[in-house]
């Protein structure tokens, strides 16, 4: 009754108070998983990064922790370069003609670039699922989830079945598919086809999982399989989650990093810390306008 | 002034007489533009009629089996020769416009593409006389007149082709898939061409087959390089071959009825072929490509 | 306690971390245990694979370059014994004699004959072509029935699959006849008197005719515009369109006021690129012109074009300068179209960056 009443009074505590409920939640279950982590696989390190499409800056010095085998939402208004961002971790951005980053980015104390490492090999130990589920139209959903190995070579083909079936329990989508292997990986559901993504994504083991905005095409129920997904792969590999969702975020992640645009616009990371402190305790003014839903 | 109600069921039950004339300029160019599409499909209904029917009395197996020379005369050696001359055409502009096609649209730098996009709208654009004659300045001297003379000017004419409707056909896989074979870790030749060609392959085989319909129709430079002749060719690229284009421009105006009329024969050959392949090739994507 | 040891146990197959990085050299690893992120020394399979099918484009490259000097080399010879000037503008082609000394005199090639045909059949081709071609495109696209749509522009379209070869049999067979004896003869009783140039003789009408090339060229570079005008109908957006019709305009006003403005430079563009087809023609055009010289009193008559004098005269063309003729004929004809490519290419750039309003 008294929850209620506060809602018809003041909507945007009231939000603030479930967001509070649901940030709770992950925390106990990132708290269990950080102390179970046996190696430091998966701590990443950003310190001081920008990118830039040319002249034009659209990340600004952003410095972050990623702890190992958690799952880390970054949020913020459109535009404020969240995207931009997880596309320099797995140097993706660079492929974009002028595109440019600077500052360091770390995996487990190797630098990604260095100019030792060649940004190929960098793609396979950090991984990323796109916005849109992107399956390969020529082949089938076995051939779809192999096909990061047989791409890259070095497997053999008597371990890419026990991998395929791994990576498609993995991703919760084994049941659903087991009798249908063959079908091309285009004939499943919106749903279906992003868990084909990330079951693809993980097959050929990264330690680092991006996902950018992977439930925004989906439905509501789709989501939900999806986000349940994500917390269970947390065991395994480090999520980056960028979602416009805040529900969403509070929902799933341990940490949350709040961005926005300075007058420049360029991104530029706001604050971060764990998911139930930024949702009912944000020392940011900025921060806590945008979670009350004032601007974005 | 009448209620409003009225008046609103007035405005639009009855058309004022300005509306009117609208309306039957409307219904006019409907039925002049329907009949602008009758007359673009015309000419190819008498055309095809036409050449049946000359055609017809010649249809006979000497016709197809037996060479110029013999006492039956037929027209084989140009049959094989064109098929031979095309063939090769294709075999060996086929790769290279494929892999101009796959720079283009795989690595090469805005300004490359632009460049090269340019050359190969200037190249489509060359005539085929143009390509003959070139065949016939530089090549024939060399080489004689010959089938590899023939097949240097036919390919000029289909690389540019070839290399655009790769270049095309790449375009519209979608770059998200690109991406992520990247994002697995892919290098970007492997991605080029696993994943994108791969994609891609049925347009790209799609232009192979149309480039060789092409080049089967081609005549203007077959006359200045492989001459055509009388005698039976098989795979001898080093001297003058036959092939059904020249075959029909050289009896059209001869002397006889047997003649002029194999050259009707031929070019329902010619044309049947050349109807075929496109039919069978594009007919399938007729139903996707409008929408 | 219980949840932790569910969470926390791996998979058999993660502990295999070696499954997929062992080919790689631990000892030369960047710090990851057991995986190497360093690139393999050497030229990489990526530089190797980018090198070859450039090559590809190269070698494009390399024939444009070897068509324009061919042509321009070989076409050098005739200046030296006459100007660029002539050759455009004096209507004889003559290879002369040969006098006492051996030498070539009173060698003269002209070819404003045979650029008069070119001219004036490729005008005839795009005077009948572009009306009927858009028409017919704006018939495809906004009023045939959808289902009939497809398999008509499907129809129309095969035209242009046909050799040109048939054409110009079909034409000398058949065609060329039927004009003579219906369109000419109209043109020519109702407008022969007054204009000069279209004028036949009643009493023996030719046999080949300009007019009749350009006919026939028309019905064969109609897809041609067809195809073009049909792509840029269709993409102007329907937004547009939708506006208008709100306002209460009819279809035609749709097309008259909206779709054709947009559409404009494109159509034009296809226009143009059927231009440059007509140009270029040779065997259709050579078995229906007659390949008469010099400029021919009226389209009527027989003539020749730049590219059917190339194809007739080629043959007993022998010594430089006849040689050099041929390469000046054919090098007029490659700056033709590729002044007409070129054009079409500025336009069409222009027309999607503008995004429709020229």
């Amino acid at each position: 009754m008294a929850t209620e009443k506060r809602k018809t009074e003041n909507s945007a505590a009231g939000a603030k108070d479930e967001l509070a409920q649901a940030a709770a939640r992950p925390a106990a279950q990132a708290a269990q998983r950080a102390s179970a982590s046996e190696s430091d696989s998966g701590r990443l390190t950003l310190d001081n990064v920008s990118a830039r499409y040319g002249t034009f800056r659209a990340v600004k010095d952003v410095t972050l922790a990623v702890r190992p085998k958690s799952v880390t939402a970054l949020i913020g208004p459109s535009g404020c370069g969240k995207s931009t961002l997880i596309r320099t971790i797995n140097r993706m951005h660079e492929t974009l003609p002028g595109a440019t980053v600077s500052g360091s980015i770390s995996l487990d104390g190797v630098d990604l670039y260095s100019s030792d490492v060649d940004p190929v090999r960098a793609r396979r130990v950090v991984g990323m699922v796109f916005q849109k589920p992107n399956p390969f139209p020529t082949m089938s959903i076995s051939e779809n989830v192999s096909s990061g190995l047989r791409l890259t070579g070095g497997t053999s083909k008597s371990e890419i079945a026990g991998i395929v079936e791994d990576s498609l329990r993995r991703a919760a989508l084994w049941d659903e598919v087991k009798d249908k292997l063959n079908q091309p990986g285009t004939s499943l559901s919106g749903g279906q086809q992003q868990r084909l993504c990330i079951a693809r994504t993980i097959a050929v083991k990264p330690r680092v999982v991006l996902m950018d905005e992977p439930c925004s095409a989906l439905d509501p129920v789709a989501t939900l399989k999806i986000e349940e997904l994500i917390r269970d792969l947390a065991a395994e590999y480090t999520i980056v989650i960028v979602t416009h969702n805040m529900q969403q975020a509070s929902r799933v992640s341990d940490e949350t990093a709040f961005f926005s645009m300075d007058d420049d616009r360029a991104g530029y990371l706001v604050e971060t810390g764990p998911t139930a402190e930024m949702f009912t305790n944000p020392k940011q003014a900025l921060t806590e306008g945008y979670i009350q839903g004032r601007f974005g | 002034m009448s209620t409003p109600v009225a008046s609103i069921a007035k405005l639009l039950t009855q058309p004022t007489s300005g509306e009117r004339a609208r309306q039957r300029i409307n219904g006019g160019m409907r039925v002049i533009v329907g009949v602008a599409a009758f007359l673009a499909i015309l000419p190819l209904i008498a055309l095809i009629f036409f050449v049946i029917l000359k055609a017809a009395p010649y249809l006979v197996p000497t016709f197809f089996f037996n060479n110029p020379l013999d006492k039956e005369p037929g027209v084989l050696n140009a049959i094989v020769g064109s098929l031979q001359l095309s063939g090769l055409t294709v075999l060996i502009s086929g790769p290279i416009g494929i892999a101009g096609g796959v720079y283009l649209s795989e690595f090469a730098s805005p300004r490359v593409v632009a460049i090269g996009e340019t050359v190969i709208d200037v190249m489509l654009g060359v005539p085929s006389i143009v390509a003959g004659v070139f065949a016939y300045l530089i090549l024939v001297p060399v080489l004689g007149f010959s089938g590899w003379a023939a097949v240097a000017a036919l390919s000029i004419l289909t690389l540019p082709i070839m290399m655009r409707s790769t270049q095309e056909v790449l375009r519209l896989v979608p770059q998200a898939i690109r991406e992520a074979s990247l994002a697995l870790g892919v290098p970007v030749w492997k991605t080029a061409l696993f994943v994108s060609v791969r994609t891609a392959l049925p347009g790209i085989l799609t232009g192979v087959i149309l480039a060789f319909s092409r080049a089967l129709g081609e005549t203007a430079p077959l006359l200045m390089t492989a001459r055509g002749t009388n005698a039976e060719n098989w795979l001898d690229f080093s001297t003058t071959m036959n092939a059904m284009p020249i075959v029909i421009y050289q009896y059209s105006n001869a002397a006889g009825d047997l003649l002029i009329g194999q050259a009707w024969a031929t070019a329902l050959i010619l044309m049947v072929i050349a109807l075929t392949i496109n039919v069978l090739v594009r007919g399938r994507t007729v139903n996707s490509r409008t929408a | 306690m219980e949840g932790w040891a569910i969470v926390a146990r791996p998979s058999s197959y993660l502990l295999n971390k070696s499954v997929i990085f062992d080919t790689d050299r631990p000892e030369k690893g960047v710090g990851m245990a057991g995986m190497e992120l360093r690139q393999a020394g050497g030229m990489s399979a990526d530089t190797l694979f980018r090198r070859i099918t450039g090559t590809g484009l190269l070698i494009l490259f390399v024939v444009l370059t070897g068509l324009v000097v061919a042509f321009v080399g070989y076409s050098n010879p005739l200046w030296t014994i006459q100007s660029p000037i002539d050759f455009l503008t004096s209507s004889t082609w003559s290879t002369g004699t040969i006098d006492e000394s051996g030498q070539i005199v009173d060698a003269l090639y002209g070819a404003s004959g045979a650029l008069f045909g070119t001219v004036a059949t490729s005008l005839i081709a795009v005077l009948f072509a572009a009306p009927i071609g858009i028409l017919a495109a704006i018939f495809l696209v906004e009023f045939a029935p959808p289902r009939l749509a497809a398999p008509l522009t499907f129809i129309v379209e095969l035209i242009a699959a046909i050799p040109s070869v048939v054409f110009g049999l079909w034409a000398a067979g058949d065609l060329s006849n039927r004009l003579r004896d219906s369109i000419e003869w109209w043109i020519a009783s109702s407008f022969g008197r007054f204009l000069p140039f279209l004028s036949e003789d009643p009493e023996s009408p030719a046999a080949d005719s300009v007019f009749r090339a350009g006919f026939l060229l028309a019905i064969m570079i109609l897809p041609m515009v067809v195809a073009v005008s049909r792509e840029f109908i269709r993409s102007v957006p329907i937004s547009l369109r939708e506006g208008y019709i709100g306002m209460g305009a009819t279809k035609w006003e749709v097309i008259r006021d909206v779709i054709l403005p947009t559409a404009r430079i494109g159509l034009i563009g296809g226009v143009l690129l059927a231009l440059g087809r007509a140009i270029g023609e040779t065997i259709a055009v050579t078995m229906v012109i007659g390949n008469a010289e010099g400029v021919p009193s009226s389209l009527f008559q027989p003539g020749q074009t730049v590219a059917s004098k190339i194809a007739s005269n080629i043959g007993e063309a022998s010594g430089e300068i006849a040689i050099g003729a041929m390469a000046a004929l054919g090098l007029s004809l490659f700056l033709l179209t590729t002044v007409i490519s070129l054009v079409v290419r500025v336009l069409v750039r222009r027309f999607a960056v503008t995004g429709g309003r020229a």
